[in-house]
This record gives C-alpha cells, sequence and structure tokens, in this order.
C-alpha cells in the first residue's frame, strides 16, 4: 500500500495543530514521523485514523483519495493501527483480545475459540511474532501485550499499513530491541509502517524515510543515514532565533543543589539515576534533553511531589528532605509546571483565584481562615495589568483564556511573591511568539533579583536565548554541563547520550572535566540497564 | 422502599399494555360503581411500617376492615401508610382530620401515639392492634375512646409446641423470629411452654434451638422480608438436627419452607398468623400454624364501633373466643396420633377453664 | 458549576449600534424567550420538575383502577377516559398541594371561623419537618460533591448521628441550655467519626470512598440494630425494638405547638438554614472551602500549588459526616425523640444524594430541593390512599433522572444548547 498525505491541516479554533502536512509511506517502508511532545504527531495520527477530521487536505491510498469518518473506515481501508496506551481487555485471552471488535463466530453469534486461536498462531507464526493465544492479557509482560496489539491490527480484514504511535515508550531497552526487529520482519513481508517517535536512536535504526515535524509543521525530509545530532537540531528547531537581551550572569551562593538524586518508576526503571545538578542565585541554568528522560521527574521531586528514592535536594541551603510541598513554596520555590493544564490551573477558578492559588492562606489574601475577596481582587488586576493578561475580569474563568494567557497567569502567580530560586518547565509551550518573549523577559529580570533558576525546555532555542549554562540531561543523568556558546551539534550530539570528549573537539572549560568522566560512564552502563532496569 | 416505585411504574406500564389491548371494549352505561360511596360511617386504617400490603400484619387487618365494609354498606374503609413511627402522628392528625369515625392504628408502637390523638379527639373513636392506651413511657392511660385488640397467641403457639415435640424424631425442634418484638417473643414463649409440657407430661427429652424463654434470648433475623437469611438460618438450625422449624416472621419465614423441602421428608414446619397449608405454596411441609385472627377482630371491633359500642373496650383473642387456634393437620392428620389429638383437646380445655395458664412476658395484659 | 458559568455575556460586545436600523433592540420579551428555549441550568431544573410531573401524571392515570377502565372503551366513547385521567390528576396533585402547603377546606373552615390559624399551618409544618433531615444529609453530600468526593455513605453517618445524639440526649443529666447543645455536637461528632473512616481510607490507601461509604452504610444500619437491643440503649417500657426516649432537656423545642400541638416542626429547621449559610459561607468565603474546590476541580494543580490532597479528603469527608449527623441528630433529639427505631433512618441520607444532585452541590439550592422533596412527602403522606405514597419517591427519581440527563431534557423539549454547552453535574468522584 503507498500511502499518501497532502496537504493534510487540522485547526482548533485559531490554533493551527497540523499545518500542510506533505508525506508520502512508499509499500513496504519504514516511515518515521519525529518530533516533540506538541508537535503535532497525534493529531496527524488521529486524522489518519478517522478519529479526527482534516480541515483541509487529502489521504491518498495508492493514488486514490478516501476519506474515513471513523477508526472502522481506516481498518477497512487496509490500516492497523498500534496506540501508545494499549487498548486491551485485560482478564480476556490472547485470541480473545484479538478477535474483539469482529469475532469469530459459528453462526448464531456463537463464537468459536478454534478459529480465533488458530487466526492468532498463523498470524504470529507468519511474522514471527512468538504468541500463545490462550494466555490471559494481563499476565503478560508489556512487550508481548504490544505484540497482542501488533497482532490484532495485522488481523484485520486486509491490513498492509501499520501506525505505530510512540511504540517504545513503555518498553524495556531489550523489549525495544525486539520490537525493531519486529518491524522490520513486517517490513520484509511487505507491510507499510508509520512510526512515530521521539527516539532518535531507534527512528535511526529502523527508519527508510524520517519526517520530522516541529510546530504542526514538516520541517526536514531525512535519510536514516542522518547523524542524530542532526535529527535532534531539526526536532528542537533552528529558523527562529529567540533573541533575550541580557547581561552576563552574576553567580553566586548555590540556591539548588541535587546530589545524587536516584528516582524508580512504579515499573522499576531508574528514571533519575544518581543525578547531580547545582544552580546558584543570579543563574539562568538550562536543562536541555529529548523529552522522558527524566525532565518531568527531576522538576516533580524539587517541588516534592515525587518522592526520591536516594540522594538530596537542598534549596537555599536547607535540606528539603521530609518538607512538603506548601513548605517548599512558602520558602521561596517558584515553580512553573510543565502541563499546564493538568498542574498549573484550576480550569474552573477564576483567573484572580488562580492567581493567588499557591498563596491563598497567606497574608493579605486570608485572615484567619477567611479569604479577603477584596485583596485577591486587587492582586488579580494588578496582576493582570503588569503581565499583560487578556481578559474580560479578574472574575473569568481561566478555561476562558488562551494558552498564552493561561501560562501568563501562573508566571503572574510564580513572580509576584519573593523567591529564592525557580522551575521553569517548558515555560513557553504552546504560547504564541509575543507571549514567549515576554516570559522570557520576566524569567531574565528574575535572574536579576538574584534568583536562581532551572529552566527546563525541549526546545534548544530557548535555552540558547536565557541560560547562563547549559546541562544536558540523558537517561536520567547530567552528561554534561557546557557554556551557552557551545555549538548547537554539540549539544545535540550531547543529547542523544554521546560524550563530551567525542562531542566537543576543542578542550572543554576545566570545570567540566569530572563530567565528561562521568557522561562516559553514563554511555558505557547504558545497555546495562537494559537488563539491570527492572527489579 | 426502594423498590415500590419501580413496582408501582411496573403496574402502570403493565396496564397500559393491558388497556391498549382492551381499549376497543364497548362503553357501560352510565350507573354509580359499588362502592360505599354516600356511607354515612368511615373506619380508617394507620400501618405500620411495612405498607398495606406487607403479606402480614397490615395487610391481615386491611382485610378485616374490607370485611367490615363487605358487611355493611354504610361503612367506608381507607388507610394511611406509615413509613416509620415518625409518621404515626401525621398520620393518624389526618385521618382525624378526613372526617374518620373510628380509626384502627397497626402496631403496639403507635399505642401511645394513638392514646395522645384519642385524648385530643374525644369525638372519634380508636382502636389499637397489639397494644393498650398508654402514654409515651408506657404507663397505661384511662382513655374513653381506645378500644384494645391484643391476642395471646402464647396459647395457640403452646399447642404447636406441643404438636411439635410429639412429632420430632430427631427429639431437637427449632424456633426463630424476624425481629425480638412482643408480637413475635409471644409465639417463640408458647411454642417453647408446649414443648416443655410434652416433655413434663410425657416424659420426652426435646430439645428446643433458637430461643431461650427464660433468658428471653434467642435466633432473629432482624428482617421480616429477607427469605433467604431465613433459609440459611433454618439450614444452620437442621444442621444441628433440629427436624421441625417454627419461623415466626411472616415472609421471611418462607425461608424456613424452603431450606425444609431441600432437606427432604424428614424435616417439617409450623407456620404463624395464618393457616400456612392455604396461604403458602408448601402445605405438605406443613403439620399445622398457630393462626391469629385478626382480620376477624379488626373487622368486629369496626363493625362494634358503627353500633357505637367498641368505647373503651377490650378484645383479647384467645382459644375460647377463638380469636387464635391451631390450624388443621391437613396432610398430616394421618401422621399425628389420635392419642396426641385428645391431649390436645385436653390442653385447649384446660387453658379455656384457666386450670392452665401459659404465660409469657409479652402477654396481653389481663383485661 | 454557577459561579463561573454565566461569566461573560454582556460585555463581550460594546452595544453595536444598529447595523440594520430595521433590528428591533434586544427587548425584555425576546431575552427572555430566548432563556426560556435555552438548555441552560435553571431551565433544564425548571423543565426537569415539569417533564416529573408529566410522568407522573401518566402513572397516576394508569395505576388508578377506575381512570384505567374508562380506557378500555376509548374508541367508541374516548370523553370518559379523559375527563377521568383529567379529574384523577388534578385532584391527585391538588391532593399533594394541600398536604404540603396549604389544605384548601381547612382555609374555608378557617375563614368561617371553624378552625384555627395552627390548623391552617400544618401541611407546611409537615413540610419543613420532613424537609428538615435532608437539609443536613444533603449537605452531607453536597460538600464532598465539591472535594470530588461522591458520599454515597450519609445514611450511615445519619445513623451514627442519631445514635450518638441520642446517647447524650438519654444518659446526661443537665440542663437544657447546656444538654441540647451537647447532644447535638455528638450527634455531628459521631456521624463524623463514620464519615472520617473513607476520607481516611481514601487518603493512605486510595481507597474509593463510594465503595467503603457504602460498605459503612451497612455497618451502621446492623450496628444500630444490636445496639438497640443492648440493655444501654433499649426501652425501659417497651419490649419492642425501641430506645430510651431522651430526656426532655435534650429534645428540641419545637416552634409553632403553642398554636396548635400537631405543628412538629422545630429548631432542627432553623439549626438546618444556619449550617447552610455556614457551608455556603466555608465553601465560598473561607480558605478551607479555596481548598475543598480547588481539590474538587483539579487534585494535580491543587498539589502542586502545596495543598495536601490526603488531608482535605479527609477533613471534607469528616466534615460531610458530622453534617449528616447533625441531620441524626435532628431526628434523634426531634420528631423521634419518644425512642429510636430501625426504621427512624428511612432513606434520609440516599435522599440526600438526590437532594444535593438536584441543588447542584450549593447550600441555597440543596435547602431548596430539601424543601422540596419534603413537600413531596408530605403531600404523598397525606394523600393516601387515594394517591399512592410511592409517588413522591417516584416523582423524586424522575426529577433527579432529567436533572442528571440535560441533553435528554434538551432533546425531548428541543432546546437550544447553551453557551459553554450543557451543565452536568460534577460527580467527580467516580
Amino acid at each position: 500500500m503507498r500511502l499518501e498525505l497532502k496537504g493534510l491541516t487540522k485547526k482548533f479554533g485559531s490554533f493551527t495543530a497540523d499545518d500542510d502536512i506533505d508525506l508520502v509511506v512508499e509499500p513496504g517502508q519504514i516511515h518515521a514521523v519525529l518530533g516533540e511532545n506538541g508537535a503535532g504527531k497525534s493529531t496527524l495520527m488521529n486524522m489518519l485514523y478517522g478519529i479526527l477530521q482534516p480541515t483541509s487536505g487529502a489521504i491518498l491510498i495508492d493514488g486514490e483519495p478516501v476519506s474515513f469518518s471513523g477508526p472502522g473506515d481506516a481498518i477497512a481501508a487496509g490500516l492497523g493501527m498500534v496506540h501508545q496506551h494499549f487498548k486491551l481487555v485485560g482478564p480476556f485471552s490472547v485470541a480473545d483480545n484479538v478477535q474483539l471488535g469482529r469475532e469469530h463466530t459459528q453462526g448464531m453469534g456463537v463464537l468459536s475459540a478454534k478459529a480465533a486461536r488458530k487466526a492468532v498462531r498463523d498470524v504470529s507464526e507468519q511474522y514471527g511474532l512468538h504468541l500463545d493465544p490462550d494466555a490471559v492479557c494481563e499476565d503478560l509482560p508489556v512487550g508481548v501485550q504490544q505484540r497482542v496489539e501488533i497482532v490484532k491490527a495485522l488481523s484485520g480484514p486486509k491490513t498492509e499499513l501499520l501506525i505505530l504511535d510512540e511504540p517504545t515508550a513503555v518498553l524495556t531497552p531489550a523489549e525495544i530491541t525486539e520490537l525493531l526487529q519486529i518491524m522490520r520482519n513486517l517490513a520484509a513481508a511487505g507491510t507499510s509502517i508509520l512510526f512515530i517517535s521521539h527516539k532518535l536512536k531507534e527512528v535511526q535504526a529502523v527508519a527508510d524515510t524520517i519526517t520530522v515535524i516541529r510546530r504542526g509543521k514538516v520541517v526536514a525530509e531525512l535519510e536514516p543515514t542522518a547523524s542524530e545530532s542532526e535529527m535532534a537540531s531539526a526536532m528542537v528547531g533552528r529558523a527562529v532565533s529567540l533573541r533575550v537581551d541580557k547581561t552576563d550572569a552574576e553567580p553566586g551562593e548555590p540556591r539548588l543543589e541535587v546530589k545524587d538524586l536516584t528516582v524508580v518508576s512504579d515499573a522499576g526503571v531508574k528514571v533519575l539515576d544518581g543525578l547531580e545538578l547545582t544552580v546558584h542565585s543570579g543563574e539562568i541554568v538550562g536543562l536541555a534533553g529529548v523529552e522522558g528522560n527524566g525532565q518531568t521527574e527531576l522538576a516533580r521531586s524539587i517541588l516534592g511531589l515525587l518522592k526520591p528514592d536516594s540522594g538530596h535536594i537542598s534549596i537555599d541551603g536547607r535540606d528539603v528532605h521530609g518538607r512538603g510541598v506548601a513548605r517548599r513554596i512558602a520558602d521561596g520555590l517558584g515553580y512553573i509546571p510543565e502541563d499546564r493544564g493538568r498542574d498549573g490551573l484550576v480550569a474552573e477558578f477564576s483567573v484572580a483565584e488562580n492567581i493567588v492559588l499557591n498563596q491563598y492562606r497567606d497574608a493579605p489574601y486570608a485572615k484567619g481562615g477567611v479569604v479577603d475577596a477584596g485583596a485577591v481582587h486587587k492582586r488579580a488586576v494588578d496582576s493582570i495589568a503588569e503581565f499583560d493578561i487578556r481578559t474580560q475580569s479578574p472574575d473569568e474563568s481561566a478555561s476562558s483564556l488562551s494558552g498564552g494567557n493561561q501560562q501568563k497567569v501562573i508566571i503572574a502567580r510564580e513572580f509576584s511573591r519573593s523567591r529564592r530560586f525557580l522551575v521553569a518547565a517548558q515555560p513557553t509551550r504552546g504560547v504564541d511568539v509575543g507571549a514567549s518573549q515576554f516570559i522570557h523577559s520576566r524569567l531574565v529580570a528574575e535572574r536579576d533579583t538574584g534568583t536562581g533558576v532551572l529552566l527546563i525546555s525541549s526546545e534548544l532555542d530557548e535555552i540558547y536565548a536565557l541560560a547562563d549554562r547549559i546541562a544536558v540531561i540523558y537517561n536520567g543523568r547530567i552528561v554534561g554541563e557546557v557554556d551557552p556558546d557551545t555549538p548547537r551539534e554539540v549539544i545535540g550530539r550531547l543529547m542523544v547520550g554521546a560524550d563530551l570528549a567525542a562531542a566537543e573537539p576543542p578542550p572543554a572549560a576545566e570545570a567540566e572535566t569530572a563530567d565528561v568522566e562521568a557522561s562516559s560512564d553514563t554511555e558505557a552502563s547504558t545497555d546495562e540497564d537494559a537488563n539491570g532496569g527492572d527489579r | 422502599m426502594a423498590v415500590k416505585p419501580f413496582k408501582l411504574a411496573l403496574a402502570g406500564i403493565s396496564a397500559v399494555g393491558l388497556a391498549a389491548l382492551a381499549a376497543c371494549g364497548d362503553a357501560p352505561s352510565d350507573s354509580n360503581g359499588g362502592d360505599n360511596a354516600d356511607a354515612s360511617f368511615t373506619a380508617c386504617m394507620v400501618t405500620d411500617s411495612g405498607g398495606i400490603d406487607d403479606k402480614s400484619f397490615n395487610e391481615s387487618a386491611w382485610a378485616g376492615m374490607e370485611a367490615a365494609k363487605a358487611e355493611n354498606d354504610d361503612i367506608e374503609v381507607t388507610y394511611k401508610e406509615s413509613s416509620n413511627t415518625d409518621d404515626y402522628d401525621p398520620n393518624l392528625q389526618s385521618s382525624v382530620d378526613d372526617g374518620c369515625n373510628f380509626i384502627v392504628g397497626v402496631g403496639g408502637l403507635m399505642a401511645a401515639n394513638v392514646t395522645t390523638a384519642a385524648q385530643a379527639n374525644t369525638g372519634v373513636g380508636f382502636a389499637i392492634v397489639d397494644g393498650t392506651p398508654s402514654d409515651a413511657e408506657g404507663a397505661p392511660v384511662e382513655t374513653e375512646n381506645v378500644f384494645s385488640i391484643q391476642f395471646d397467641t402464647a396459647q395457640s403457639a403452646f399447642l404447636a409446641g406441643y404438636v411439635a415435640a410429639s412429632q420430632t424424631q430427631t427429639g431437637t425442634v427449632a424456633t426463630w423470629g424476624g425481629m425480638q418484638i412482643p408480637p413475635v417473643t409471644i409465639f417463640m414463649d408458647g411454642f417453647a411452654a408446649g414443648i416443655e409440657q410434652h416433655n413434663t407430661d410425657k416424659g420426652t427429652d426435646v430439645k428446643l434451638l433458637g430461643w431461650d424463654a427464660a433468658a428471653q434470648t434467642g435466633t432473629f433475623l432482624n428482617s421480616f422480608e429477607d427469605a433467604a437469611a431465613g433459609k440459611s438460618t433454618s439450614d444452620t438450625f437442621i444442621s444441628q438436627g433440629a427436624d421441625i422449624l417454627f419461623p415466626v416472621a411472616g415472609p421471611a419465614g418462607i425461608g424456613a419452607l424452603t431450606a425444609a423441602e431441600e432437606a427432604g421428608d424428614a424435616v417439617n414446619a409450623i407456620w404463624v398468623d395464618t393457616d400456612g397449608f392455604e396461604s403458602t405454596d408448601y402445605g405438605s411441609k406443613l403439620i399445622t400454624s398457630a393462626e391469629k385472627g385478626l382480620s376477624n377482630a379488626v373487622r368486629d371491633a369496626v363493625l362494634a364501633a358503627y353500633d357505637g359500642e367498641a368505647g373503651n373496650g377490650t378484645y383479647v383473642g384467645t382459644l375460647e373466643n377463638e380469636g387464635v387456634s391451631i390450624a388443621p393437620f391437613h396432610d398430616f392428620d394421618a401422621a399425628v396420633s389420635d392419642e396426641t389429638k385428645a391431649e390436645l383437646e385436653a390442653l385447649t380445655a384446660a387453658i379455656i377453664d384457666g386450670s392452665l395458664v401459659v404465660e409469657s412476658p409479652a402477654s396481653p395484659a389481663a383485661s | 458549576m454557577s459561579d463561573s458559568t454565566a461569566t461573560t455575556e454582556a460585555p463581550a460586545e460594546p452595544p453595536a449600534p444598529d447595523t440594520e436600523g430595521s433590528e428591533p433592540k434586544p427587548n425584555f420579551m425576546r431575552l427572555f424567550g430566548g432563556y426560556l428555549t435555552e438548555a441552560n441550568s435553571v431551565m433544564v431544573t425548571i423543565y426537569s420538575l415539569l417533564l416529573a410531573f408529566l410522568i407522573g401524571a401518566i402513572l397516576l392515570i394508569v395505576s388508578d383502577e377506575f381512570t384505567r377502565s374508562t380506557f378500555s372503551y376509548f374508541f367508541s366513547r374516548p370523553q370518559d377516559a379523559w375527563y377521568a385521567s383529567r379529574d384523577l390528576v388534578v385532584e391527585s396533585y391538588t391532593s399533594l398541594f394541600e398536604g404540603a402547603i396549604l389544605n384548601f377546606n381547612t382555609l374555608e373552615a378557617y375563614r368561617a371561623g371553624d378552625a384555627e390559624f395552627g390548623n391552617l399551618l400544618r401541611p407546611l409544618s409537615e413540610t419543613l419537618t420532613y424537609a428538615t433531615p435532608l437539609i443536613f444529609t444533603g449537605l452531607a453530600v453536597g460538600l464532598a460533591f465539591r472535594a470530588g468526593l461522591f458520599n454515597i455513605g450519609a445514611q450511615g453517618q445519619l445513623i451514627f448521628g442519631m445514635m450518638g445524639a441520642l446517647i447524650v440526649g438519654f444518659s446526661l443529666d443537665l440542663p437544657i441550655w447546656l444538654h441540647l447543645p451537647l447532644a447535638i455536637i455528638a450527634g455531628a461528632v459521631a456521624g463524623g467519626a463514620l464519615g472520617a473512616v473513607p476520607g481516611v481510607l481514601k487518603a493512605t490507601t486510595g481507597a474509593h470512598e463510594v465503595i467503603s461509604s457504602i460498605m459503612l452504610n451497612n455497618i451502621a444500619a446492623l450496628f444500630l440494630v444490636w445496639a438497640l437491643g443492648t440493655a444501654f440503649l433499649h426501652s425501659e417500657t417497651k419490649s419492642d425494638l425501641v430506645s430510651k426516649p431522651v430526656d426532655d432537656s435534650a429534645t428540641l423545642p419545637t416552634l409553632l405547638s403553642s398554636l396548635n400541638p400537631s405543628l412538629r416542626v422545630n429548631l432542627a429547621l432553623i439549626i438546618g438554614f444556619a449550617v447552610a449559610a455556614l457551608v455556603w459561607w466555608l465553601l465560598s468565603k473561607s480558605t478551607f472551602g479555596f481548598r475543598i474546590r480547588a481539590v474538587g476541580f483539579n487534585e494535580h494543580a491543587a498539589a502542586t500549588a502545596g495543598m495536601r490532597i490526603g488531608s482535605t479528603y479527609t477533613t471534607t469527608m469528616t466534615a460531610a459526616g458530622a453534617l449528616a449527623g447533625l441531620g441524626g441528630a435532628a431526628l434523634a433529639l426531634g420528631v423521634s425523640s419518644g425512642g429510636i427505631t430501625t426504621n427512624t433512618a428511612l432513606d434520609y441520607g440516599f435522599s440526600g444524594i438526590t437532594v444535593a444532585l438536584l441543588g447542584r452541590a450549593n447550600p441555597g439550592g440543596i435547602v431548596a430541593s430539601a424543601l422540596l422533596f419534603g413537600a413531596l412527602k408530605a403531600g404523598a403522606l397525606s394523600a393516601q390512599p387515594d394517591v399512592p405514597v410511592d409517588i413522591s419517591t417516584l416523582l423524586q427519581a424522575t426529577i433527579v433522572l432529567f436533572i442528571a440527563a440535560p441533553a435528554l431534557v434538551k432533546a425531548i423539549l428541543h432546546l437550544r444548547t447553551p453557551r459553554g454547552g450543557l451543565v452536568t453535574l460534577e460527580a467527580k468522584g467516580w
């Protein structure tokens, strides 16, 4: 099957999620779509699978334009999808899950277990997937569950193109290796594969063609021979240069000290692995890295939402172990969460209530357990003016604001009280350029008052524009700390786990010597993690 | 409670279906319905919790009301249901407001409420079923207009206990109650006394499970509806050797009958309140029943009230006035020996002439 | 929620000068008409009530034997069926009204001088009496809703409150100014203690409060059965399963019995209004309410802002339990002061859920819907047996069914979708 997308565009109101996407998947080819979270990959897949309708543009299969009003149409046309989050009925057997929605019957609606089993066996033998049709799904390892999903997708009436949406996100390294082999087998057998990912290594390992999208646009078409750093810089972009006027940093005493921080996920994977990081007063440290390398866990550990398995965090010289979130905030920790809608705002609350969300108990907003509506209102009016929040009134609900203005509400909340240290995670995600610039200048102004700032961003441009020092995170460790004048290629290589010595031909700054060694350790231990990862 | 709107809705829906089928019928000629629409005397009943169709207490009393109406077409009857004790007062009050001439309160818990209402409305006649006029503390109160209807069911249960003791093969019989309230425990006391009588007279050693008359403790479901709980309780007693069951629990007692049926021929039961051979589907498992003539008593009270003769009188159903009795043996007629039947007659006579007194703490106060 | 939905109607566009000239100004009638045909939360509530009464009327017709019989010859004489149905529905709803608000016969008698003013107030008094426990249980469910919790346990909490108030009510010998408040507080404490359990379990183990609180209902009901049988609680004068009466010094004084002894409404009603006002104040003015609402809307953002989610769940459930416990105290020290039985609690706790849903978890709405449900109960009790007593439960259930499915009301009546979409109930506990 040859799949072609022509000028595919999807708009949600004024927001363009996908903008004029062109893409061709040749028969038997593995085509990777590479992009950061929020780049528009999921929207693209949902349009392909009939879950969303394109605003404009066309989908062509073997040259014929098609339109899908639902997944059923897509399946009928020969598309199969493996979702990032499995859609399996846990207590059902493999065979039952595979036949779900198109059950094998022997007439009169009586299920035919034999036919279902045979179908699973046939498909899994054909592609070397090794599945026991009678195994109960919820007892299977994640990697095997994913194979069930693949068999399910392949069992469609005439599946010729398989869409894999972030298939490796939940897998262990060993399972990833296996999956990649399965993908090669499938392609060799003639199935086309559309592979959605932001993991450069995997893409490089299996893809025949790579399309990079950023902010809803195709920004590059690459061959698999392209280097990872090429891919990384395409992903995070270099087009718009965000210039921020700032003077040199005047770092003072340490405001954040992270020592040997380790966090083990529920799945048993070390998402933070002995991370070390220091941020001083009056400097912005940019944390660069491909998403999913431990940035989220680091930020949540600093705030106190996540309890580290080992290691120490000191804020403003005090070990914060055992202190709750509220206490850390009261002691001067500012926090801009990466997921605004989930962690940043109470959508149903008014703008005013959101602005005081983490100070509602403090004077002057409350006295003796009673919220002083007047004081809250006054603060909101002031903040709205100061941060140029476009809202009808302080009483309007936060949900009715645009993304940029919602982010300004959070900025206003965090920047209108005295702070010692600030974590800013993806502070300009989904925010228009004007608001971005405003937020950037506020971050620099914040630094100039002596606050230490940890900037976590998936956009290298943002890091370059703001950071006084750049730390690169990979696999839960800081693999390098470099100056902001370090070439982009070097950081790109660090972001994919290369060691600093190899990344940076000229001698590194003396301070980073230790990190060079640390990062080479990391590189060496990456594959060991694959085996030691689960407990 | 929660089931009832559903029942109402279900009745409605099925009625619509039937009506649709029958909607082609001919129109009747204009005529007045058979109701006693112009009756001069209205008798009203205030139920205990459980509703008018509880297959038990309230339903039997209501049957007596309707029987009175059937007998005298100058009597109209109506009722108010109470969902709990808090509804007694407003129901009694609105019955008064509706112009009822005679108001029957069903259940001893209502005694104080009826008494208060009677004192406030001396022009209206009242009756209490299973209770006597009393104040909130339970102390007796003299009234002019409260008729008291009580039953000495210990007497009929006594005979039932005697029959059970004569019929048991295992030497063990069992009883259990719906709730530990006087109208229930009086049956159990009488039953226990009947067994004791048999043990004394005939030198047997029949044991009773489920009720200790001396300590007034025993086995209760705390429900009059939960037949499943009744069955599992009965199963337990059967496994402990009981071969005759005496459930005093209204509809929940059906559980004992299903348990007896499952247990086979060896296990049988005795019913209460009504003749279970007629009122249940398990006639073949029922040796007899300890009957309580509630309907007749209510009917007679209403008729007496119509004649202005109710006043503050008292009716106590006894073996003597046939207000209580044991039912015929039906299928077990051959099984019960003539000797036993003769002894039962002698015991009945002894109770009637007062030479034998069956006592229970729950017995109606002597009139 | 109501405080956030109707936000930006007018100022969005400045009053533009008439573009066409012929365009009439948006006069009041047009705006009002537009409002009536829109599925906003007020109109959905009103239409739900009307639809419920319509369905109630249909069920009344089909469940009445005489009226049903007129349908058997519908095609030969349809007017019989029509008149019979009309008369039945009008009479039934009239007698519900008479039992709940004002009895016209009594009014006649009063005008003629044959009845006291007190008699006239009796239906209202009954309505208020039955509404009183519902105010408390409605608040107990509604408060928890606001924190995103579904408190199904109000029934058990009410039972515990009843027992707590009862025990203090009969076992202590104190002057009324001390005894009565103490007994009321005991009810709140007992209910709060039971309410705290699902809160603590959710906060510490993640156990779902619906499961734990519904199980606690059973535990509380059976505990009451057992407790009533103990010598400590059991009545000394009655052998039925009924408790000791509370002392006069712990009995809630009636408000109007000086007018007529049958007017049962007591001080608990006033306490209920005051508590509703307090809950409103707590939710909208206090920092505690701010926290409850933030956690209820978005626990992640609340946690990120430093609010402790677990302790919010615990305190909210405790407070909710205390509210239901107050309802229990209102019963045990009020209409049931002569002694409580296993049946005293009826289904006040479960009805609290429907009251809270109809009141949309707003204290004012809860009071209003408690009064409505109290009126239905009082009306049905007085209108029986001509009107089946179950009609009140049926109407309540139908009303809430429509409230819970605004899309259904919208579809039936072809209403327009309001700005901001349909307001569905925010039972986020699920």
